[in-house]
């Protein structure tokens, strides 16, 4: 078979998972070397999903010995395979790299033979990257839940970032879709990359010449809507990995419907709006000082599809507005809508010079139409009469017709999403 | 009626600096300083030449430096590289605003003139950011990395250090052939000099099979259902799809408009 439609194939296989950052490490190139990492991390181009391409994300292989009923390479389904040689991956990596395509190489694969098996040749793609071809660009690897854990240290020395994806949230969701999986195998190499990290960090204190392990840190994919995991199960997943496990990120993949098995949902579409929402909220939690318990609880288990969590926060808790932006602190302005972390910094550093005005706010990049139902600016308040939570909720999804009716029509579709077991999702 | 004055200097940074040295000397307060090129002759204006001087050029360069901050001094150099047609008289009132405030200034937020100076920074750095993701080498026969940029502002200067040290090992040349100049690397050092055209091009033999490559990865990678074309331009304008390979119709290996 040609490279090419090796990769046509490796490409298609390996498009779902939606991790391609190439952030989080700034490893500085050899003398004669090739390539460095950028921590800010960069995009090369954009796919027709409007998706950044940073990395060359392929897997290795398709072949593969599980048959995950929510997986496109599942060992059931009939589709063409395929699988590279480590050299035509160094090949295409290095040859992309010098021609700016890409920041670096993430590779996944399929669970070839056996897990350490897969992993042995992972070895052989990074340690020629790294020591052959003297390249010195970003790399990403999956670690292969079951794999040896002396193998897959061995592997962190050479690469800038690797994850497991835990892929569905719960045990029951894996019982019932990936029998071949447990929590715990994935769990297992997690806290021992975790760990390693750790180790890795003192060493480093004390003899600077170690070599650096995994520095851009590890991350992980949970596919949304192909089980009846609630939001709040998810994000309270997110922030125990977040943690306990030191994760630089979680992602979340809309559930695409890859294959017939009557265990998965069908949808006519992947719920984009909910993925949309889990990111806002996953952006709260990390750089917003929420809590997942103050998003959602028990008794309300998913996202408000017409509102975005903080706004749905910020009305629940209407108490404790309006805001005085000249007065609250950094940490008190990041919790109202429409202002941003950027934004947030910005009224610090201005307020030292003088007072911040209403106007001011929108030329620092404040979105006002959200904001300006929770602020004051000198003790002036620019929203509705009343601080009535029902009246402003209906005055920010109202604002834009559009939106709220594209909106409505995701959320009809979703409806009945689960309806052979009767309870349907709880919007 | 007095006529507004108008500074006219060579187009350098150098020169740009010289008037700034100029206004503070002479007192005066031109409401236009612009390079001589790009004059629009006007009747109500009254035109003054400044010569650049590399002495009163490096006195404005150091005070900058030393009484505002060295940041201040890169946004005064990216508003210069923005070619934007008010950036003269923009930078001269940034700049006083800048020994207005001292070391702080740029945290100005809500004064009108670091504002306008720090959209313009903003414009420039993220084409700059833009540009070392989007910028395609080809491999030319005599092994040569070669790309061709046209970027909206000159930022060619900025994007040689990037890749200086990311292709240590390689010879390469980056050329804006909208504004015909280029920069070389030789493995050392790179230089910027003016260069109209590379002339004839022959590629190393299997350049065209690795574009077939990442063009088939390129289509490949996309996830049907969700296609989202207006999420992409937004994110990739497509003034930017001219020079890169995996975008637009291609012939011989280049995209089929800069061969019209």
């Amino acid at each position: 078979m040609d490279v090419i439609n090796k990769l046509q194939i490796l490409a298609d296989a390996a498009k779902y998972d939606v991790s391609c950052s190439s952030s989080g490490s700034s490893r500085s190139n050899k003398r004669g070397g090739l390539g460095n990492a950028q921590a800010a991390g960069i995009c090369h181009s954009w796919s027709d999903d409007g998706r950044c391409i940073s990395l060359l994300k392929i897997l290795m292989s398709n072949y593969c010995i599980y048959d995950c009923a929510y997986c496109v390479n599942r060992l059931s389904n009939d589709l063409p395979r395929a699988t590279f040689t480590p050299e035509e991956i160094v090949d295409i990596t290095i040859n992309f790299y010098k021609r700016n395509y890409i920041e670096g190489l993430f590779l996944s694969s399929a669970v070839v033979k056996s897990p350490n098996h897969t992993m042995e040749m992972f070895k052989k793609v990074v340690m020629d990257l790294r020591e052959k071809e003297n390249f010195n660009g970003y790399i990403h690897i999956k670690a292969i839940p079951g794999a040896d854990k002396d193998l897959i240290d061995s592997v962190g020395k050479y690469v800038d970032r690797m994850s497991v994806n835990i892929e569905l949230p719960t045990d029951e969701g894996l019982k019932m879709l990936a029998p071949d999986k447990n929590h715990n195998a994935i769990l297992n190499p997690m806290k021992n990359i975790k760990n390693e990290i750790v180790r890795n960090k003192e060493e480093k204190k004390i003899f600077k010449n170690t070599p650096k392990y995994v520095p851009a840190g590890q991350t992980t994919q949970l596919i949304v809507g192909a089980t009846r995991d609630s939001d709040y199960k998810i994000i309270n997943l997110a922030e125990g990995l977040y943690k306990g496990y030191d994760l630089k990120r979680v992602y979340y993949s809309a559930f695409i419907p890859v294959s017939q098995n009557p265990l998965l949902p069908r949808y006519e579409k992947p719920p984009l709006i909910r993925e949309n929402r889990l990111y806002q909220a996953d952006w709260l939690l990390r750089f917003y000082g929420f809590e997942a318990g103050e998003l959602l609880d028990e008794k309300n288990e998913n996202f408000d599809l017409l509102l975005d969590p903080k706004c749905d926060w910020a009305l629940r808790n209407i108490h404790h507005f309006p805001m005085e932006i000249n007065k609250v602190d950094y940490n008190l302005l990041l919790r109202v809508p429409g202002i941003g972390v950027k934004s947030a910094l910005r009224i610090v550093s201005s307020r030292r010079f003088g007072k911040v005005t209403f106007d001011d706010l929108k030329k620092m990049g404040v979105v006002l139409k959200r904001a300006k139902y929770f602020i004051t600016c000198d003790g002036k308040y620019f929203g509705i009469k009343s601080m009535d939570s029902n009246q402003i909720k209906k005055n920010i999804i109202g604002m834009d017709e559009s939106i709220y009716s594209k909106q409505l029509s995701m959320f009809e579709l979703q409806g009945g999403v689960f309806n052979e077991k009767g309870s349907g999702l709880s919007l | 009626m007095k006529k507004d004055l108008v500074y006219l200097y060579d187009g350098s940074f150098e020169g740009l600096l010289t008037c700034i040295y100029e206004v503070y000397y002479r007192r005066d307060d031109p409401k236009q300083i612009t390079s001589k090129e790009d004059l629009t002759f006007s009747l109500v204006e009254e035109y003054v030449h400044i010569d650049t001087e590399m002495d009163k050029f490096k006195k404005v360069y150091e005070s900058i430096e030393s009484k505002i901050s060295r940041e201040f001094l890169k946004t005064v150099f990216y508003l210069y590289l923005s070619e934007d047609k008010d950036s003269g008289i923009i930078v001269l009132n940034y700049i006083r605003t800048g020994y207005k405030y001292g070391k702080d200034a740029m945290n100005y937020q809500t004064n009108p003139y670091i504002r306008a100076a720090n959209e313009i920074y903003r414009k420039v750095s993220l084409e700059r950011h833009r540009f070392l993701g989007l910028l395609r080498f080809k491999m030319l026969e005599n092994g040569i990395l070669y790309a061709i940029i046209e970027p909206d502002h000159n930022i060619i200067s900025i994007l040689g250090g990037h890749f200086s040290q990311r292709m240590s090992n390689e010879y390469w040349i980056i050329h804006d052939v909208k504004r015909s100049i280029a920069v070389f690397y030789n493995k050392e050092q790179w230089i910027i000099k003016s260069f109209e055209s590379i002339g004839n091009i022959s590629f190393q033999e299997n350049e065209l099979s690795y574009q077939s490559l990442w063009k088939a990865y390129y289509k490949h990678i996309a996830i049907d259902n969700r296609k989202n074309i207006r999420q992409k331009k937004s994110y990739m304008p497509t003034r930017y799809w001219k020079h890169l390979v995996e975008e637009g119709v291609q012939k011989n290996g280049f995209n089929k408009t800069n061969l019209d």
